[in-house]
């Protein structure tokens, strides 16, 4: 059964249709259990209320988007599904790469570009994708995939634009990738 | 055999049971009797005139009152905001797509509460949610709200504070004189239970 | 029965609990199929390593069939579950501009953390750059309220849009992500990379 990666590659990585199924049943869970489906975004949200409010409480206060948030989570920011969710990502992650031994400080890049271009790429698509999931309510974790596992049409519009753009700008990029 | 061949075997054959089996039929829409008297005993289907008259203030875009009198007594005044069905045309299919919907409350209200109640049990037991009642309907309204009577000056502080707001609102909703202290103000209303809010998860990321 | 938190079977700080367990799962799935690794998600856009492909909609087929199952046997009841409300506008923006982020970063939010728990620092990078793009959104909230509260339709699931029945819609999504599972092993055999 080596048809998940290339034949000369001793594969580290689980057979991606298990993973999936794998991950479907987690998503099955996660509904069951909380009726609501997995996320990201809305936890890296959380922490930047959270710090807004340790750190200027005032403008926090006079900003919308601070407040509504504040308003709607009385209990304080960081209490909420998604923090906990991605507690137990950080450690679910961690676990699996001590255990196939791919924990190792690096700086993952394309033999063709260096370090720094690599870098200066990560901060701009992670101030794009910060930007454009809170815009989009959700990420391709809590709106495409959770979306998709209710059926619900915003996430399957999501899925279409986030991965019909990336295609799209595909060629552009290819310097770093390939 | 590979892993894409045994994956697909599996979740074809359970797409197509999908696909055949009819909709959802064991989705229990219309409440049992038992549920029934439970939920009109504790009343769970009013929405206080007080909550009204907060949403028509705040221009609460999920509100949606519905007349169910007759058209002329709808001609004649009605609340802000408020569509007319009449109860004896409920069942017309022009208003099916404002009975069963899920985006707003539906508030029926008539003169005094037997009407609405009505109309609130007809659509319930067809299966639409999101209807409910105003409590006490525009009998209690008009003395409430709109021509709110001031407490006496030794009423504990929310019973000022309901008549200072009832007293901003009927202003904003047109309403009519204010009547000047007497002892005895309209009788409070039963306290309605706690709307099971529509316990809608939060979600999304 | 379901979902659990909604008919009062669990209290909300168990809710939160398995939640914490719930998200040790995901992560340990993500890593383990490779989604620590920025240059294996953007593998799908130039062929050479389709992994979103399978993992996503392998995921996606299987939460449809389980919940639909689950809630043909009166396990779960859909209509309390959380479905994404639809404000049109917002999401295509949004979705566009992600897009972007992805093929840039290599990452999303959540396999952005994945990684970043092993050890890679561009994905620490990208955490950051996460951070700054959320204030930004969040400075310009008040000119970005219209475009984000506007276009409201309600939550409409595919199946209500199209007008299908679920079961026929699941099908169908299930025929689509064959094809494309087919069409992706080809494009790995025909787009090789060495070791990555």
């Amino acid at each position: 059964m080596s048809e998940s990666n290339k034949p000369n590659k001793k594969s580290r990585y689980i057979n991606p249709y298990l993973g999936g199924v794998l991950l479907g049943l987690v998503l099955i869970a996660a509904n069951f259990v909380s009726g609501r489906g997995l996320g990201a975004s809305g936890a890296a949200k959380s922490v930047i209320v959270a710090t807004v409010n340790t750190v200027t409480p005032q403008h926090a206060e006079n900003a919308q988007f601070y407040s509504e948030y504040n308003a709607s989570h009385p209990e304080g920011p960081m209490k909420a599904w998604l923090v906990f969710q991605m507690l137990g990502v950080i450690v679910g992650a961690f676990l699996s790469g001590a255990i196939f031994n791919r924990l190792k400080f690096k700086v993952e890049h394309s033999p063709k570009i260096t370090s720094r271009r690599r870098i200066i790429f990560a901060v701009l698509g992670g101030i794009l994708f910060g930007f454009g999931s809170q815009l989009g309510r959700g990420c391709t974790s809590g709106s495409a995939l959770s979306g998709m596992g209710v059926l619900s049409l915003g996430g399957f519009i999501s899925m279409a634009f986030i991965f019909g753009t990336a295609f799209a700008l595909a060629w552009f990029f290819r310097k770093n990738w390939i | 055999m590979k892993p894409r061949i045994f994956l697909a075997l599996i979740i074809v054959p359970l797409g197509l049971i999908l696909a055949a089996v009819p909709a959802n039929t064991t989705h229990p829409y219309k409440l049992s009797p038992e549920d029934l008297l439970e939920y009109v005993n504790s009343g769970m289907q009013y929405f206080s005139p007080d909550e009204v008259a907060h949403m028509l203030v705040n221009k609460d875009p999920s509100l949606m009152l519905i007349d169910v009198r007759s058209e002329d007594e709808y001609d004649k005044f009605h609340l802000p905001g408020a569509i007319n069905i009449p109860l004896a045309s409920m069942l017309e299919d022009q208003w099916k797509d404002y009975l069963n919907q899920d985006l707003r409350y539906n508030v029926f209200y008539s003169n005094g509460t037997v009407n609405s109640n009505q109309a609130w049990m007809l659509t319930r037991q067809l299966g639409y949610e999101n209807n409910y009642v105003l409590q006490g309907g525009l009998n209690y309204w008009v003395e409430t709200i709109m021509n709110p009577t001031a407490p006496p000056a030794t009423s504990p502080d929310e019973e000022i504070a309901k008549y200072d707001f009832r007293k901003g609102a009927s202003q904003a909703l047109g309403g009519g004189a204010v009547v000047e202290s007497s002892s005895q103000s309209a009788p409070d209303l039963p306290k309605i239970a706690p709307r099971p809010k529509k316990k809608r998860v939060e979600g999304g990321c | 029965m379901g979902p659990l938190i909604i008919n009062d079977i669990i209290s909300q700080n168990t809710n939160f609990f398995l939640a914490f367990l719930i998200g040790i799962g995901f992560g340990f799935i993500l890593e383990s199929s490779g989604f620590s690794s920025s240059r294996k998600l953007a593998g799908v856009f130039y062929g050479y390593d389709t992994v979103v492909l399978k993992v996503f909609f392998t995921a996606a087929i299987v939460a449809m069939l389980g919940l639909l199952f689950m809630s043909l046997f009166n396990w779960i009841d859909l209509d309390m579950v959380y479905i994404n409300p639809t404000y049109l506008w917002s999401t295509i923006i949004g979705g566009a501009i992600m897009g972007a982020g992805f093929i840039t970063g290599g990452f999303c939010p959540g396999t952005s953390f994945c990684a970043a728990s092993i050890g890679k620092i561009d994905a620490l990078f990208f955490i950051g750059g996460m951070f700054i793009g959320i204030v930004i959104f969040a400075e310009a909230y008040p000119l970005l309220e219209p475009l984000y509260k506007g276009s409201f339709k309600g939550t409409p699931t595919l199946p209500q849009a199209l007008g299908f029945k679920d079961g026929v819609v699941v099908l169908g999504i299930i025929v689509v992500a064959l094809g494309m599972f087919w069409v992706g092993e080809w494009a790995e055999k025909k787009f090789p990379r060495e070791e990555y």
